[in-house]
């Protein structure tokens, strides 16, 4: 396992990427890249030709949704569409990446997976966020993140215990725990083998589930009496069996361990019981063990020596960016429902670890295949077989998420923009007083776009959490549970938030194409700010049909609807 | 160990054979595997035109004061037992009118749920399993939702009417998805954003459609799936829920009925309950609050079951009269029962051990009682069963066999009712 200190995290980005591009030598001597052997080991599995390159529109707002998780603003848009460089797909990527935006995306997508829209009883939301946006702005590597995550407990101060948050929300209930440590972490949902060897995957075994819940049988959810704040206790001893409900009388017994590898035994323990002890159970007190099972969890899980833990991670980000996993569903990992590519899945998880988890790395050679740059428009007469998904023939198809559906309607109808410009003035206000030589500071200039971010983002947090409540999955439920219902609908054609930001005020979009005399020019601005892409001449045609219809008195309510029209449309409500 | 056997395994069924022994051969060997793919079941459930409304007793209503009185005895409490429409079968005098319907109904008084808490009785009684770590099972309305109701329905597969707040929550779905989640109406209230904002006129929000119907085209010609099919689709659900949005609306039924149903929540609920069904609703639940009766039992069963006679007897007598029992899968139930013992405060206390529900409608029985306690209520002495039974009689009344026909869902194969159970045969007609 590579030794990582916590300094060293906080170092540069540019100087992590540089350290791990030397790990990585060795991979580098196979002479081609990774993108491309994805690619290769993709289309020799394909019978004809796959899905045409994406239109320019169609990449730039792919790659916005997937690594920004918002649509381009219009200026954006027009500057991506209007660039002749044949290398600025790969610019716009390489760009994405650096934003802080794309920290914020991942802070989005790994709180709907790890905490599956739990509540906020015991770590404030606004903590956990925190930790995960730093995590994934300082791109942490993932096995890192993943111990840190699994090794707190709860009794950290305040400041640093969110991580718990993922523990602590579940009730520190070892089962539920079990459970989701295997699926989000093991891609194994271990689910039906808690009474029995799974009845219909052969590959689960009870002694999967039990070795898992091992490390958790000894501890328990305590509440600190004086803060009230909830941590793990956990005891010195305490065995984990189990019996099968189909043969009651042979019980076994499971040290801590993952799958199939060693158990990992307890160290000889003192005879008398207290010296077990860092601190003895006790009325409402934490009981400490010398020797904790708890603390063996992050390492034993998030390390090289677990191929299930790599291949899970690899799988999760192919699934992120290509709408599908090669493992699907995403937490069914077994010889019965094997990979859409084997050989691919095997290169991908080598490849994060050889890469030491670097998920920006990682994301990048994703980026920048030619399978991710495919058009979601199958190829004309392509057979049933090639517009499978699993073929990854024609590009994935994936409604937004409730975060990506909040900040692009926000983006699309001018209400970010509007935030933003009055964040910069405000931190322009702020600034005023300083010295020449501190407003000139590099690491003041460099931090700014995260301030301008973070600021927008506190302003419009609130919006997207009605989101979260109509678009998301319910608690404890991944959001692939998710599908389209009519108050989803109604949500977006009445709804007072929606109705609110399509009403021409100030600079917002509506008030913007309100204000165009020329009917046959609202077209073009309306379609670059909403799908990011120029209109055809039949929508064209379509807008000044529209707008004359309705005649001039009415052009403001005609734009609202023109607009409304197209951010409920389905080339907006899916990442496509 | 408690397992909560939340997955669909043949060994499940295997063992229970086995377990039953020769009992099986009846039916089990007879049904085979010949369950219903999921193709063919969803086919066939919507052919059936089948619906459900629950009457959910909140708290724990009182079996003694109402579907299994022991009058004269100590633990029967002050009220008496009245004959019914039934010939034999007495209920509480607190259900006068309720006792002419009887013919309709089914008692089942043999249950024993083991189970005394609020919250795991409620789950048990909705879900048809007992609560376990790391899994949450739909309830029966998200249930209903998913596979009962038409799939392009422009009501919500599954509405909740009940005093307090209203709200659209996918929790009771699990992992079937939000989309089969409860539609609350709270306090009968119709649904938020069913009418179109004040500044756009019924031409300009059909104008504004026509448009996205257009743009939705050009986008999904070339690359339609089922995902963008169902998207475009829930616009056509929203703009027929806005058009029958009176169908939310009580005030719209006659007021002889309005009358005849009582001037209190519970009436005006079970009435708006009716017009819902009518109109079509898969899944009606209503919420009468509150039966937990800890203090003055009898006092409070008095006005409760009061109401509920009232509400409940009109509704039945209505459905039959419209011939909308014979799909129309009726329950009456609640988290647990009350103590044959009265305590100190006359109020009688959690009860799970032996207590009753009513059935009617779809697949039911009538006017027959199943299950018997003893002379103090203090036991079942005939024909007991579990809240799990009672959750697989429901399915089987409503034209699914839990034991043997398929569910999936994303395609992951699941048990709809746990299957070491079986349903109350007797209860079935």
């Amino acid at each position: 396992m590579r030794p990582m200190v916590p300094g060293a995290l906080a170092a540069p980005i540019v100087l992590m990427l540089l350290a791990s591009g030397l790990r990585s030598a060795p991979a580098a001597e196979a002479e081609l890249s990774l993108h491309e052997r994805i690619d290769r080991l993709i289309e020799a599995k394909l019978d004809a030709p796959p899905a045409a390159p994406a239109t320019d529109g169609e990449f730039l707002r792919r790659a916005y949704l997937d690594l920004a998780g918002t649509i381009p603003s219009p200026e954006e848009a027009r500057a991506f569409l209007d660039d002749p460089s044949p290398y600025k797909r790969d610019r716009l990527v390489d760009r994405l990446l650096e934003l802080p935006s794309y920290a914020r995306r991942m802070q989005y997508v790994f709180d709907a997976t790890l905490l599956e829209r739990r509540g906020d009883q015991h770590v404030p939301r606004a903590d956990w966020e925190a930790f995960l946006l730093r995590c994934f702005a300082e791109n942490v590597p993932y096995d890192e993140f993943v111990r840190r995550i699994l090794e707190a407990d709860g009794s950290e101060p305040p400041e640093q215990r969110a991580p718990a948050k993922f523990i602590l929300e579940r009730g520190a209930d070892p089962d539920l725990l079990t459970r989701d440590i295997g699926r989000l972490f093991l891609g194994r949902d271990l689910q039906c083998a808690q009474c029995h060897d799974h009845p219909l995957i052969e590959d689960y075994k009870q002694a999967h589930y039990y070795g898992l819940r091992a490390f958790l049988d000894r501890t328990s959810l305590f509440t600190d009496p004086k803060t009230s704040r909830a941590m793990l206790a956990e005891k010195a001893e305490g065995e984990t069996t189990f019996q099968s409900v189909f043969r009651k009388s042979v019980t076994h017994t499971t040290a801590p361990r993952i799958l199939d590898l060693e158990p990992i035994a307890d160290p000889e323990l003192p005879e008398n019981e207290a010296e077990r002890y860092e601190v003895a159970p006790a009325k409402d007190v934490r009981s400490i063990p010398k020797y904790s099972r708890f603390d063996q969890l992050a390492p034993s899980l998030a390390s090289d020596d677990v191929d299930a833990f790599s291949r899970t991670i690899a799988n999760r980000l192919w699934a992120l960016m290509m709408k599908r996993g090669l493992v699907h569903p995403l937490d069914l990992d077994h010889a019965d429902n094997p990979p859409s590519h084997p050989e691919l899945l095997d290169l991908l998880a080598n490849s994060i670890r050889a890469m030491d988890y670097d998920i920006k790395a990682f994301l990048r050679e994703l980026a920048r295949t030619r399978a991710y740059r495919r058009s979601s428009e199958p190829p004309p007469g392509a057979s049933e077989d090639l517009v499978e998904p699993s073929r990854f023939a024609v590009a994935g198809l994936e409604p937004l998420s409730p975060e990506q559906l909040a900040w692009s309607l926000m983006q699309a109808l001018g209400v970010v923009d509007a935030h933003r410009q009055q964040a910069e003035a405000d931190l322009d206000a702020l600034e005023a007083d300083l010295c020449d030589l501190c407003r000139e500071d590099r690491d003041r200039i460099a931090n700014r776009p995260w301030r301008i971010e973070q600021m927008v983002h506190d302003r419009l947090a609130g919006n997207v959490r009605g989101f979260v409540q109509i678009f998301g999955a319910s608690e404890g439920q991944p959001d692939s549970s998710v599908e389209s219902s009519v108050h989803q609908a109604l949500f977006l054609s009445n709804g007072p938030l929606v109705q609110s930001w399509l009403n021409p005020s100030g600079t917002n979009l509506t008030a913007r194409l309100a204000a165009i005399e020329d009917p046959a020019a609202v077209a073009e601005p309306l379609y670059l700010a909403v799908l990011s892409r120029r209109p055809s001449e039949e929508e064209r045609a379509e807008v000044v049909s529209y707008l004359e219809s309705r005649g001039a008195d009415q052009r403001a309510a005609a734009v609202r609807e023109l607009a409304w029209a197209l951010v409920t449309c389905s080339e907006f409500r899916f990442d496509h | 160990m408690r397992c909560s056997y939340s997955c669909r395994s043949i060994e499940h069924v295997l063992s229970r054979r086995s377990f039953l022994g020769g009992l099986a051969a009846g039916f089990g060997a007879a049904a085979g595997f010949a369950g219903r793919p999921m193709g063919a079941l969803a086919a066939d459930l919507q052919r059936g035109g089948y619906q459900i409304l629950m009457i959910y007793l909140a708290g724990g209503s009182s079996q003694l004061e109402t579907w299994d009185p022991k009058p004269g005895t100590a633990t029967g409490g002050p009220f008496r037992a009245i004959e019914t429409s039934v010939p034999g079968v007495r209920i509480s005098e607190l259900l006068p009118k309720t006792a002419q319907q009887m013919h309709h109904l089914s008692l089942f008084r043999g249950l024993n749920t083991s189970e005394d808490d609020h919250g795991k009785g409620h789950y048990l009684m909705h879900t048809g399993r007992r609560q376990a770590p790391g899994v949450e099972h739909p309830h029966l309305g998200s249930l209903a939702a998913r596979f009962l109701a038409p799939e392009r329905d422009p009501l919500p597969g599954y509405i909740h009417i009940t005093p307090g707040g209203g709200g659209f929550s996918g929790k009771d779905a699990a992992f079937l998805g939000p989309k089969y989640g409860a539609l609350t109406l709270g306090n009968g209230n119709p649904p938020v954003n069913a009418d179109r904002p004040g500044s756009i006129g019924e031409a300009e929000d059909l104008a504004r459609h026509q448009l996205r119907m257009r743009l939705d085209r050009r986008f999904d010609t070339r690359r339609r799936t089922a995902e963008t099919e169902a998207y475009t689709a829930t616009y056509d659900q929203a703009l027929q829920l806005m058009e029958r949005r009176d169908v939310f609306d009580v005030t719209k039924e006659p007021t002889r009925d309005q009358d005849r149903y009582g001037s209190h929540d519970l009436g005006r609920h079970c009435l708006l309950a009716r017009r819902l069904l009518e109109a079509g609703a898969t899944f009606v639940k209503v919420t009468h609050s509150n039966y937990d009766t800890h203090n003055e039992n009898f006092d409070f069963h008095l006005e409760q079951v009061g109401e509920f006679d009232v509400s409940f007897s009109a509704l039945i007598a209505d459905l039959a009269e419209r011939g909308m029992l014979d799909r129309t899968l009726v329950i009456v139930n609640s988290e647990f029962g009350r103590t044959p013992n009265i305590n100190q405060y006359y109020g009688r206390d959690h009860w799970s051990k032996a207590w009753s529900v009513a059935l009617a409608g779809a697949g039911i029985k009538r006017g027959s009682v199943v299950g018997a306690t003893n002379e103090n209520g203090t036991e079942v002495v005939d024909g007991e069963a579990h809240g799990e039974a009672l959750f697989h009689t429901y399915l089987r009344a409503i034209g699914i066999d839990p034991v043997i026909d398929e569910f999936s869902v994303n395609g992951r194969a699941f048990q709809i009712a746990d299957p070491a159970f079986y349903p109350i045969e007797d209860l079935l007609a």
